[in-house]
């Protein structure tokens, strides 16, 4: 079920020079699954990932989720 | 191409190819009336746990192999957040069937076959927590 959060990942990726999930994903200490399964939609991160995944873009929060409940 | 298994996954699966092969030979034998009591079904369950301890290290070796920056690292959130869920289902599936050995002990079955339902009941306990890790997995969570 997908989660009531929307996000940027895939846009901010690609604009980092398609960085691949699997970049992502070492740089936030995750697997590529859960970096795949957080920007399909299926998977909300915890506060803290959601932080470091922020930093790894150098953008606020807020521009990499959105709340669409 | 990306790897669409993490190793995690791939450890789930092992597990449920390793308990279905080696207990499904075991508890099928019994079922067929293949082994009698006493030295023979438990030479065959030796024999089945030492090939399911021996596949699921083989396995979960060649597993690490395909994805060995997997095993170096420890479980991510999501990981954990889906072994937790797996195991708390486990629990709940392990507890029902161990109330329920009280059927066969109330119709008179020996104790080696009581054994061998509290065996049983472990090994489909094992099983839904493998399988529930599968299906999250493939959900996302």
């Amino acid at each position: 079920m997908a989660v009531p959060i929307a996000n940027q990942i895939r846009r901010l990726r690609f604009e980092a020079g398609e960085m691949t999930q699997s970049e992502l994903a070492g740089r936030i200490g995750m697997t590529r699954q859960t970096v795949a399964a957080i920007e399909a939609g299926k998977y909300s991160p915890s506060l803290e990932a959601a932080f470091r995944i922020a930093a790894v873009f150098g953008v606020a929060l807020e521009d990499v989720f959105q709340w669409t409940g | 191409m990306a790897e669409t298994m993490s190793l995690r996954e791939k450890s789930a699966w092992v597990s449920v190819v390793t308990v279905v092969v080696c207990f499904g030979a075991y508890f099928g034998a019994i079922a067929a009336g293949l082994v009698h009591r006493g030295g023979e079904t438990f030479r065959l369950l030796v024999l089945c746990a030492g090939a399911f301890l021996a596949l699921q290290i083989g396995l979960n070796a060649a597993a690490a192999l395909t994805t060995p920056k997997d095993g170096r690292t420890p479980r991510d959130e999501r990981e954990q957040l889906i072994q937790a869920r797996s195991l708390s289902l486990g629990y709940y599936v392990l507890a029902s069937l161990v109330v329920a050995l009280g059927v066969p002990f109330h119709l008179g079955h020996p104790a080696p076959d009581l054994l061998n339902f509290a065996l049983l009941d472990v090994v489909v306990a094992g099983l839904v927590v493998a399988v529930a890790q599968i299906v999250m997995f493939r959900r996302g969570i």
